[in-house]
């Protein structure tokens, strides 16, 4: 008899036969309760995500450099977008370029200045309207022109009234509309807009927008390449293991999980650096556009990540993740059938 | 147990694996699947554990007909049967308390649960003082005994080997087989494929053996 003889088999010990009542199910037993599985579900993704972090950890600068490389594919888009709202933000001054001046006849009164900027302030389409006198027009263009002593020698004012309309929308057709119904009014000489700045700004908007769709789009496609290369490595690296856990009863889900979790993993790590790298990039642009502001009179500044896009640039990585770690296991999942 | 009717399999380039497979295993039985290389030992127990499937026949296991299983039901299949292979399959990054509980953790048992089962199986093998030792520490016959231990944690009804003693020598082969034995000794179906003719002599178990895929004998070793 040999040293590793085991002692006569007692009861308790059969294989196969039903186990204690305190011993888990196995497939042969009743069933498992419904409390069980659920325990055992959450074991196993409790299992596979420390398996996954275990795994990350072991190679931190792979690990990292993967983030890194996700984060800047990620961040780019994202800049820009934010770049972006920046600039509709600062439309917000440029939309005074899409104001409408209304010149008032030269003898139209004060009196009836503000009531007509009353009537236009009331219209649906009219965001701000504003007043400016004769006087006031004068006095504007005697500290702003430099030539004030010369226009204290004119006999009269020279300048008429203007009511100066803000349009709800900065939109060709609908401001071109809006200028001809005010010239309509009464006691108005003229109604002039500046369209071409309109135009301008309407074109790089939307040039802007279209161009950080189709990064986007470009850099997604990266992203997935990138996660599912990086899971592909794993799963060949972990190649025997996943053929004796096919073999031993696991299945394609179990298999699955673990380089799922990771996809999800590198997806956290890259959506946090991306947004590091962003807040920073943000903050260190900002001195320049700051100064830049400056030399025009603005006191616009950038603004950083709002929390919003933070916390939707980081769903966004994570899905990816997930998503790329998915379309990688599926692919090579059949590929692992034991041999 | 197990039973094969008619049971042929022919490959995609022609090759027959098996020709018209016929026998019955019953329920706790101890046998041998034995033949030359390329006798189609290896094609039966793949197909026991449906990592093919028959071309003709019918073949079934626990009542359940594998030439018509389901992908999603090969899993809960396996999880029946408990595998030992020639080389092991161990895996050389996971103790070899890891490796036994690998079974028990797909199958979702508690951490207790699998702690007690685990040293369980490994005091079945003599191997509870290595439980926490890495596989590549251990010598080629006690690497095979985890192979076992993992194959019989988590109580299977059937237990399928492929050459366990292969790449031992006679007095641990004898050995292995004693664990076996005693495996069997305790309910479970026990089917290994070996061509160490003089091994399984010495065994007296039935033996099946084959040839370029046919049935040529079945009955006791003599």
């Amino acid at each position: 008899m040999s040293a590793t003889r085991m002692p006569p088999p007692q009861p308790a010990q059969r294989v196969g036969a039903a186990p204690k009542k305190s011993e888990s199910p196995t497939p042969g037993d009743d069933g498992p309760s419904f409390t069980h599985q659920l325990h055992a579900w959450l074991e196993n993704h409790r299992a596979s995500l420390v398996d996954s972090l275990r795994r990350l950890a072991k190679q931190p600068i792979g690990s990292f450099f993967t983030c890194l490389v996700m984060a800047v594919a990620l961040s780019l888009p994202m800049g820009l977008a934010l770049l972006l709202d920046n600039v509709e933000r600062l439309g917000v001054s440029w939309q005074r370029a899409a104001q409408i001046s209304l010149f008032m006849q030269i003898d139209a009164t004060d009196a009836q200045g503000q009531a007509l900027r009353e009537q236009i302030a009331a219209m649906d389409d009219v965001e701000e309207a504003e007043w400016i006198s004769r006087e006031q027009a004068l006095s504007e263009f005697q500290q702003q022109s430099g030539l004030g002593e010369a226009l204290k020698e004119l006999p009269d004012n020279p300048l008429p009234g203007v009511i100066v309309v803000t349009p709800q929308q900065v939109d060709k057709v609908a401001l071109e509309a809006l200028r001809l119904r005010l010239a309509e009014l009464p006691r108005v000489q003229q109604a002039q807009l500046d369209l071409l700045w309109v135009e301008r700004l309407s074109a790089m908007l939307k040039l802007g927008e279209r161009f950080v769709f189709g990064l986007t789009l470009l850099l997604v496609m990266a992203l997935l390449l990138v996660i599912g290369n990086t899971i592909r490595l794993h799963i060949e690296n972990r190649r025997t293991e996943i053929e004796v856990i096919k073999l031993v009863g696991g299945t394609d889900s179990y298999v699955r999980r673990p380089f799922l979790y990771m996809g999800t993993l590198y997806g956290l790590g890259a959506g946090l650096l991306a947004w590091l790298l962003l807040a920073y990039g943000l903050g260190w642009l900002n001195d320049a556009v700051v100064r830049l502001a400056g030399l025009y009179g603005s006191d616009f500044a950038l603004a950083g990540v709002p929390i919003a896009d933070g916390l939707s640039l980081l769903l966004g990585a994570v899905l990816l993740g997930y998503i790329g770690a998915w379309l990688a296991v599926a692919r090579h999942l059949s590929e692992l059938a034991p041999r | 147990m197990i039973k094969f009717e008619q049971v042929g399999k022919r490959y995609a380039n022609g090759h027959i694996g098996l020709h018209e497979l016929s026998f019955h295993v019953r329920r706790g039985e101890f046998l041998f699947v034995t033949g030359h290389s390329g006798a189609g030992k290896s094609t039966l127990l793949r197909l026991l554990l449906a990592m093919e499937r028959p071309s003709s026949g019918k073949l079934l296991l626990a009542g359940q007909d594998l030439s018509h299983i389901t992908n999603a039901q090969i899993p809960f299949l396996r999880r029946q049967i408990g595998v030992v292979f020639q080389n092991h399959q161990l895996l050389f990054d996971r103790s070899v308390f890891d490796n036994v509980a690998l079974p028990l953790q797909i199958l979702g048992l508690s951490k207790d649960e699998i702690g007690t089962r685990v040293r369980t199986a490994l005091e079945r093998v003599s191997l509870a003082d290595k439980a926490e030792q890495s596989p590549g520490d251990l010598s080629t016959g006690q690497q095979q005994r985890v192979g076992i231990a993992r194959a019989i944690v988590h109580r299977p009804a059937l237990l399928l080997a492929d050459e366990p003693t292969g790449n031992l020598d006679p007095r641990l082969a004898a050995e292995i087989m004693g664990v076996f034995e005693d495996i069997n000794r305790l309910g479970t179906t026990v089917l290994i494929a070996s061509h160490d003719l003089a091994l399984i002599a010495r065994m007296r178990h039935r033996m099946l053996t084959l040839q370029r895929g046919r049935l040529i004998g079945d009955g006791e070793a003599a």
